[in-house]
């Protein structure tokens, strides 16, 4: 496949509606995967229930004691919802370079040698599957303590525009942990790879920290860099659901996964090759 | 005569009771000290476990050490944009955190199992210790070492050395606050570990103290209100994981060093018990039905 | 002084059953439904000192559920037992100094080290003072064969060569009386009995007792003298290894192989045809010596034809044992397994056709 034909996908296609129905079906799949075992689904959120209720203490100090109610744009109410959603698109998010470092050790990924995007494609689905199942419980519980403890969500109209942001965050994670994953064709372990890329996220991506409270030098090169549209864009767009902003980070969102998504392709192509050259 | 014979029985019962004492107490140092002997070999065996694959051990270790940088590089920033909350700037921040990096360092690594003891618990892997003849508790706890730990003791280290006063005093302050800041995590998490004995699939639950754990003990303890504070004094104890010795460290006073130490004392008593009363469940084969 | 003695030994557990999803695990936690397990229903034996006996049956039999009493693991709901002289589930740790366990199936050496540290750390558990564990390792490693592995790291062995240590390190505080559960789990035949001839040894030299579970038949026969078999929480035998396949399987098996191919249909009175093979030249047959006598039937083959090789075998002890279970399962009369009963047969006479 060309990169021509991955140029197509996007741009659209009797081929892409195809696809998109199979990636549907496997979403939804996990979603169903993921609802069977409440219990299990439950225990696991209540992390985001102690992170919130530490937040929630740490930020009404942190304001109390500037004296003000807004900070470089966010208020007390903004920041924690901020918090509610970044804590749950990190936390629900599943080990993908883990797991496609696996497959490329046991050589499932070789098997789609001339269809590379039906592997990582089925891939990605997985990953959004299983995090919007885990994604949704985290914010509903750590959303009910907030609005129990503060204050009220941002206006609904804004929700759909960041559901639309959290998706392409995923996303764009996901191309990220792939190609930390497909080191494994080079690497022995990667999981120290994995290790420093989630704690630039977790410094650069705005999970901790809106960017928007950085020092001025650090939050230019946060914003430059892709680890930022993981997390703190779609967050940020929960909070303040302005269509200018909206149209700005999505789109830079966008950009981004166009980018990483060839760039996957490619090291992927280039890794089976060699891997059909060699013979595995 | 009569009195002289009752002065002499007398005489006997007390002889006899402080002879049974005397025994007890040194029945109770040479436990002492076959268990010691016994710790001392155990860690001695993890650790050349350990040394047997050096780069592992060292890429767990510096790992470690990155993980904590990063959340002190979100303290620089934070503390950058609010310099000062409920009292507390950086350098504090730096005592708290290296005080419970030290702390949770140290148990992990003299006693790994506490981790996962729960799911030990619920595997029956307490089975093989207790056909030994060593206390089960002992050895359960130090039957494993986990590595990352030197990367937490290290970043300790690093954030005492950085803001603590030169000197011995303050050095030993710091070890004495780090065995207690350790005693109590342990203590803590063994009681978690310990309700598995009663409900089933409490390995989760588990996890999830440890989370709170960890959180309430590396966020400064002044945010916390009353109802909240006393919280993390009892039930979840992470104001003696961090917060009260780390104050001890920065400066001698007998009100902390008695907190300290009552705290440590009182946990381990409470893990002590816990654990052995599981134990007697477990032996009773409460717990689970075994196949054949 | 016997080593094991157990009368009329209960355990019941009780355990919660959970149905399906989420309602059943709410459920479960309100009210729980509970079922009674009869683990163990009753079961009295004994043990000698210095004895090696098999301790089998299949698996839910109870079997795992009176060791761990032996060893103190767990109470009994009912009944007795004296392990060594020690109440086991009250003095669990007075016992655990004479006793010592090896698990087939999960090794006691630290993988990563050679097997010489954990041998060290043995020393420790056991409190053994340096003299003499410098003594028994050198002992043991000669015994076992193993001097030379002491220094390679445990994981680095073969499979024989890691379990030869683990029972070495089971000796090493010279209990009285070891468990064994399937020791010989994954190995080589060559392996299997050299690990079997080692146990024996160790056992007349040292007098140590040895409790054996195992699915191996091979380990029973090799190195029991007597066998208990548990089925159901009951005993359904208690008597020797070689009582066992005389009293319980009277059928045998024949192979012929004829000087020149039979022909038509072979059909023997009193014996059932398994197979006709190697072009008409071969004939297996199996019949019931309480049926035929093997006189009768040996005339018949003679009368089909020249008879070139004639082998009769017994029937395995792993066939012997599976009719027991099969015995017990379908609930026919157990057998009275009564470990005074005296043995009629004189030794020697096992096997004569």
């Amino acid at each position: 496949m060309s990169v021509g034909a991955a140029v197509e996908r996007r741009v659209g296609g009797s081929q892409v509606r195809r696809s998109a129905a199979k990636y549907a079906a496997v979403v939804r799949t996990q979603l169903a995967h993921g609802l069977a075992y409440p219990g299990d689904l439950i225990m696991r959120s209540l992390t985001i229930l102690i992170f919130m209720w530490v937040f929630i203490h740490l930020w009404r100090s942190t304001y109390a004691a500037t004296g003000q109610t807004s900070v470089r744009g966010l208020t007390l109410n903004n920041t924690l919802w901020y918090l509610v959603l970044a804590e749950s698109i990190t936390l629900s998010k599943p080990r993908v370079a883990t797991a496609i470092a696996q497959a490329v050790r046991d050589g499932s990924v070789a098997y789609q040698l001339s269809k590379p995007y039906s592997f990582l494609g089925y891939q990605a689905a997985v990953t959004v599957g299983d995090a919007l199942v885990r994604g949704a419980v985290t914010v509903l519980l750590g959303g009910a303590l907030v609005a129990v403890m503060v204050g009220p969500p941002p206006s609904m109209l804004g929700w759909p525009p960041a559901f639309a942001a959290v998706i392409a965050g995923w996303l764009i994670d996901f191309c990220m942990a792939t190609l930390i994953g497909l080191m494994a064709f080079v690497v022995e372990d990667v999981a120290a790879f994995e290790w420093i890329y989630s704690k630039l996220i977790l410094v650069l991506g705005g999970v901790l920290l809106p960017l928007d409270f950085l020092p001025d030098g650090f939050r230019r090169v946060a914003e430059a860099l892709p680890f930022a549209y993981t997390t703190w864009a779609p967050a940020r767009l929960f909070v303040s659901p302005d269509p200018a902003l909206f149209v700005r980070l999505f789109g830079i969102q966008l950009a981004w996964l166009a980018g990483l998504a060839l760039l996957v392709a490619i090291v992927h192509r280039q890794c089976t090759a060699r891997l059909a050259v060699n013979g595995g | 005569m009569a009195g002289k014979r009752a002065a002499m029985a007398g005489e006997a019962v007390t002889g006899g009771a402080l002879a049974r004492l005397w025994r007890r107490v040194r029945a109770a140092f040479r436990s002492v000290r076959v268990e010691t002997r016994f710790l001392l070999a155990l860690w001695r065996v993890n650790l050349l476990s350990a040394l047997e694959y050096r780069t592992a051990f060292i890429s767990q270790v510096v790992g470690m050490m990155l993980n904590n940088a990063a959340f002190l590089v979100f303290w620089a920033l934070f503390f950058e944009r609010f310099p000062s909350v409920g009292g507390w700037g950086m350098p504090d921040m730096l005592q708290l955190f290296g005080m419970t990096a030290t702390g949770f360092g140290l148990g992990v690594v003299l006693f790994g199992n506490a981790l996962n003891l729960a799911d030990i618990i619920a595997d029956n892997g307490l089975d093989a210790y207790l056909a030994l003849p060593r206390p089960v508790l002992l050895h359960v706890l130090a039957g494993k070492s986990r590595l990352s730990g030197w990367g937490d003791i290290a970043t300790g280290v690093l954030c005492f050395a950085l803001t603590a006063d030169p000197g011995a005093a303050a050095w030993g302050r710091y070890a004495v606050a780090a065995l207690a800041s350790m005693t109590v995590f342990v203590s803590f998490l063994v009681v978690v570990a310990s309700l598995t004995f009663g409900i089933g699939g409490a390995s989760a639950l588990s996890a999830q103290a440890i989370h709170a754990m960890l959180a309430f003990a590396t966020y400064p303890l002044t945010i916390f209100d009353g109802t909240a504070k006393l919280m993390l004094m009892t039930v979840i104890p992470a104001a003696f994981i961090g917060a009260v010795p780390a104050e001890f460290v920065r400066g001698y006073s007998d009100r902390s060093l008695l907190q300290i130490l009552a705290a440590a004392g009182v946990s381990l008593a409470l893990a002590v018990v816990l654990f052995h009363r599981g134990l007697r469940r477990y032996e009773s084969g409460g717990m689970a039905v075994s196949a054949g | 002084m016997p080593a094991i003695v157990v009368d009329n030994l209960r355990k019941t557990f009780t355990a919660k059953r959970k149905s399906a999803g989420l309602a059943g695990s709410l459920k479960a936690m309100v009210r729980p439904d509970r079922t009674t397990v009869e683990a163990v229903q009753g079961l009295s034996f004994r043990m000698d000192d210095g004895e090696l006996l098999g301790f089998i049956g299949p698996n839910g039999a109870g079997k795992s559920t009176t060791i761990k009493i032996l060893t103190g693991i767990l109470y009994p709901t009912s009944g007795t037992a004296e392990v060594l002289g020690f109440v086991p589930w009250r003095e669990r740790r007075k016992l655990a100094y004479h006793i010592g366990t090896v698990f087939g199936q999960r090794s006691q050496l630290w993988p990563h080290l050679p097997a010489i540290d954990t041998l060290a750390l043995f020393g420790k558990i056991y409190e053994l003072d340096h003299r003499t564990v410098r003594r028994r390792i050198a002992l043991l490693s000669e015994a076992f064969e193993i001097t030379h592995l002491l220094e390679t790291p445990v994981r680095k062995l073969s499979l024989g060569q890691r379990m030869r240590c683990e029972v070495a390190a089971s000796l090493l505080h010279q209990p009285r009386l070891i468990l064994l559960d399937e020791p010989s789990i994954g190995l080589d035949p060559v392996a299997k009995q050299r690990i079997r001839d080692m146990i024996i040894r160790m056992n007349a030299e040292e007098g140590v007792g040895v409790l054996l579970t195992s699915h191996d038949a091979g380990d029973i026969e090799a190195l029991c003298k007597r066998v208990i078999i548990v089925n159901h929480g009951q005993i359904v035998y208690d008597d020797r290894v070689s009582a066992l396949k005389r009293r319980y399987l009277t059928v045998k098996d024949v192979g012929v192989r004829f000087v020149e191919p039979i022909a038509g249909d072979v059909d023997i009175p009193g014996a059932e045809v398994v197979k006709v093979g190697g072009g008409g030249y071969g004939l297996k047959l199996r019949f019931d010596t309480t049926v035929t006598p093997a006189a009768e039937l040996l005339a018949h083959i003679g009368a089909l034809g020249g008879v070139e090789d004639v082998t009769i075998s017994d029937p395995s002890l792993e066939d012997v044992i599976r009719v027991i279970y099969e015995q017990a399962a379908a609930g026919e009369a157990i057998r009275p397994a009564d470990s005074s009963w005296p043995s009629v047969e004189p030794e020697g006479s096992e096997g004569a056709p």
